[in-house]
């Protein structure tokens, strides 16, 4: 059985060409990655492991695959606890929303 | 349009919820001592200076070069390393030869696998589901949305990328390119030309 990764050769349609500069976030997504890979950390297999299993992978853009999958590699190695990234990201917004 | 592109404009600015969750972990690796913030701003840094530049200076040497032309061939992450390009994190890199028999087409079908560390961030659509997906079923149909399409008794070779294995073109030198020097060839390849979407054409006939 094929994962919902595993695209190639499946019919779809026209390929949108017009491209994005890469945002801050997307590009610190990648560093944390490449960081943590570097650390012996996280390997570039568990990290794709963890993106093909997110259950909403087609509906997530690039980076946010990325970037759920390396959170999600995270708390499952315990190095850090979903209560803990939700409280810090919810400082961070509110820090952001009163700038 | 692609639910990709939807989700970028909706999600992508600098405050959502995702940018700070992503900042929240940096925040946390940071404070439990795991990576320096210096490492992730290197790692930034790296990421941002990769580029199609590096493949182009790659195809030119090879062009003007018969030994590195053979050496690229042979070991195409070594070759990077000789002309200075710092490749030496990057998983194996195989470079496949256009001939008049052969076009090479890159993909990677089941993720975004790309030789990154030379080339930089693959393009938003290399990683969208519709070329992943027709690449290898329709590679000529493809071609023709990038407005190129081989002759038609060029086979046409589609290269799938894994993890440890990432792929570049080496294109066929343009004819009517003999007096170029290798910086001047260098312009002609572009990042298209070393997935195998388009070809790199002669000045005059760029311009046409």
């Amino acid at each position: 059985m094929s994962g919902t990764h595993d695209m190639g050769g499946e019919p779809a349609g026209p390929i949108d060409k017009k491209g994005h500069e890469p945002e801050d976030w997307e590009r610190l997504a990648d560093a944390i990655n490449a960081a943590l890979g570097k650390k012996g950390i996280q390997t570039t297999d568990e990290h794709r492991r963890a993106i093909e299993s997110l259950p909403d992978y087609r509906d997530l853009a690039y980076y946010e695959r990325w970037a759920s999958a390396t959170e999600r590699l995270l708390v499952e190695k315990g190095i850090l606890t979903s209560v803990e990234i939700d409280e810090k990201a919810a400082e961070i917004h509110h820090r952001w929303e009163n700038a | 349009m692609s639910h990709d592109h939807d989700h970028e404009t909706n999600f992508g600015s600098a405050t959502s919820p995702l940018a700070a969750r992503v900042r929240a972990m940096e925040a946390l690796l940071i404070e439990k001592g795991l990576v320096t913030e210096a490492e992730i701003q290197d790692n930034v840094a790296y990421m941002d200076s990769r580029s199609p530049v590096n493949g182009a200076r790659l195809v030119a040497r090879a062009w003007a070069d018969e030994g590195f032309r053979a050496r690229l061939l042979s070991d195409g992450k070594a070759a990077a390393i000789e002309l200075g390009i710092d490749a030496v994190a990057s998983p194996e890199l195989v470079v496949v030869e256009n001939t008049p028999d052969v076009h090479n087409l890159i993909v990677c079908t089941l993720c975004s696998c790309y030789p990154r560390n030379v080339l930089g961030r693959p393009p938003d659509w290399y990683k969208s589901f519709e070329y992943r997906s027709r690449a290898v079923r329709e590679p000529r149909a493809v071609m023709r949305e990038f407005g190129f399409e081989p002759p038609g008794d060029t086979r046409v070779a589609v290269h799938d990328s894994t993890a440890d294995v990432r792929y570049m073109v080496l294109p066929i030198r343009p004819p009517g390119t003999g007096g170029l020097d290798e910086s001047e060839l260098a312009d002609l390849v572009t990042r298209d030309c070393l997935i195998g979407v388009d070809v790199p054409r002669a000045p005059s006939a760029a311009q046409a």
